[in-house]
């Protein structure tokens, strides 16, 4: 059929099933929480700072020419960090039962544009074992990159300590609640629509019009009950009788 | 045993509601009563030009406010001045005589079967200018009786005396009686239970009542739910 739904309809047909699209927003909501609080286990992360800066004389350190070295070293840098080279002595000296992938997957490595600080985020269910893995991981690099690039620019800008209240950094509660609430809305408001092209019952004029093609001569109001009631059609006397 | 006790139920429920609420009688101000004046001013306009005395009242399937449309629209007639009579010709589920109080001991079935004379089974009822046939004793064959010769010479006996005659009949998708009776009739008007029939049923029964050709007045649409504007006229007329 090439009907053609206006916006009045379109609101209409919301109001009328505002409830079920409320109730399907707090059951999405409800479950994002749940899966978020209860299921999904939280992961920590914990940050090892190092500075990329050559060490040599003491007028060599800021010229410029040192500084472009270093720069353009970090690029490598984050590549040799997550590099099984470094990541097996790593997991050696932790005794991890992982696998090297695996545990690049925990890793991250970035910088700033222009700066000689590079971030070392490790992520990892259990808060102490992530500040341990990123300081390992900076001081297995600091040790291995005099050999692999024989160039001993590397020191440790800042380790990673174990605060006494860790939070996790995931699961994001806001996030994920906000999402269930969306999916939720979407969801009701399709529920909403399906039932609407689902329902083939005739519901005013312009159906009747449309569809069986006859006038409607009139209209007539659900009659309640308290009517009846209260004109009784027996008079009360003859009732009592 | 829990379809047995729900069925209980439901019996006790229809047996309780047998009588048809009578808006047009027992209220004054009710927008319900103004909905049946329009019909009635509609029914009128409908067809200027032949005469229209009898008009079926009949629907897709059961329990979409045949019988309650019949009566009140039985009584803004009678309200008018004219001279109506109402038939039960639903004798498979009457309950003519339940709105209106009265007997059923001779009815519509007795008519037709000729075990009783026309003028024994019209009764007046508390309604001034408003005559009823009941439907009489539940016949085993009620479409045999109405496609019989009585119910032609009955219609043209009463075409004489009222001024206007409503037929009550049964739903045409469930017996043939409705197309039976159409077939009679100067016009049908369809009732439809508003967010609760399908459209192909409608459809269905509409094929039905042309196949009979009979001219289709209209529809009603019953149990309707008319927005605010519809108050504010009722307020207005309060006013007067």
């Amino acid at each position: 059929m090439g009907e053609t739904i206006s916006l009045q309809e379109i609101i209409k047909i919301i109001k009328k099933r505002l409830v079920l699209i409320i109730a399907l927003t707090v059951i999405g909501c409800a479950v994002a929480a749940g899966i978020s609080f209860y299921a999904i286990t939280p992961i920590y992360d914990a940050q090892t700072q190092i500075l990329v800066n050559q060490k040599g004389n003491a007028d060599q350190v800021y010229s410029l020419q040192s500084t472009n070295i270093d720069l353009s070293l970090i690029n490598t840098y984050q590549v040799i960090i997550t590099s099984p080279v470094i990541l097996t002595p790593v997991l050696e000296s932790l005794d991890l039962d992982k696998t090297t992938g695996q545990l690049a997957q925990q890793i991250s490595v970035f910088s700033k544009t222009d700066s000689k600080v590079v971030n070392i985020r490790v992520e990892d269910p259990n808060p102490a074992v992530a500040v341990d893995i990123s300081n390992t991981v900076a001081e297995v690099f600091k040790e291995n990159i005099p050999q692999l690039m024989s160039i001993d620019n590397i020191s440790i800008l800042s380790a990673a300590k174990l605060s006494e209240n860790p939070s996790p950094v995931k699961p994001n509660k806001m996030m994920n609640i906000a999402i269930g609430a969306v999916i939720g809305v979407m969801l009701g408001i399709g529920l909403t629509f399906l039932i609407e092209y689902l329902d083939m019952s005739i519901k005013s004029e312009r159906d009747v019009e449309d569809y069986l093609e006859l006038p409607v001569i009139g209209m007539v109001d659900l009659i309640k009950e308290e009517n009846q009631k209260r004109f009784s059609l027996i008079p009360r006397k003859a009732r009592r009788g | 045993m829990v379809r047995l006790s729900l069925r209980k139920k439901k019996n006790v429920l229809q047996n309780a509601n047998a009588a048809r609420k009578l808006v047009t009688f027992t209220e004054t101000k009710s927008h319900v009563i103004e909905q049946f004046r329009t019909i009635r001013t509609n029914i009128r306009f409908s067809m200027p030009d032949e005469p229209l005395k009898t008009i079926l009242i009949t629907s897709s399937t059961p329990g979409e406010g045949k019988s309650t449309n019949a009566a009140n629209l039985g009584v803004v007639f009678a309200q008018e001045d004219k001279k109506v009579l109402i038939i039960d010709a639903d004798m498979r589920k009457p309950t003519l005589h339940h709105t209106f109080k009265t007997f059923n001991k001779v009815g519509l079935s007795n008519v037709l079967a000729r075990r009783s004379e026309l003028h024994d089974a019209i009764q007046e009822t508390f309604i001034v200018g408003l005559d009823v046939i009941t439907s009489g004793p539940i016949p085993p064959n009620p479409a045999e009786l109405l496609s019989s010769q009585g119910l032609d010479v009955l219609l043209q006996e009463v075409k004489n005396q009222y001024d206007i005659i409503i037929i009550d009949s049964p739903p045409l998708l469930s017996v043939t009686d409705a197309q039976i009776l159409a077939n009679k009739c100067d016009g049908a008007i369809m009732i439809l239970n508003t967010g609760v029939i399908d459209k192909r049923a409608a459809k269905k029964a509409q094929t039905l009542l042309a196949a009979s050709h009979t001219k289709i007045l209209g529809v009603v649409l019953n149990n309707y739910k008319t927005k605010n504007h519809y108050n504010y006229y009722d307020g207005y007329r309060y006013a007067e």
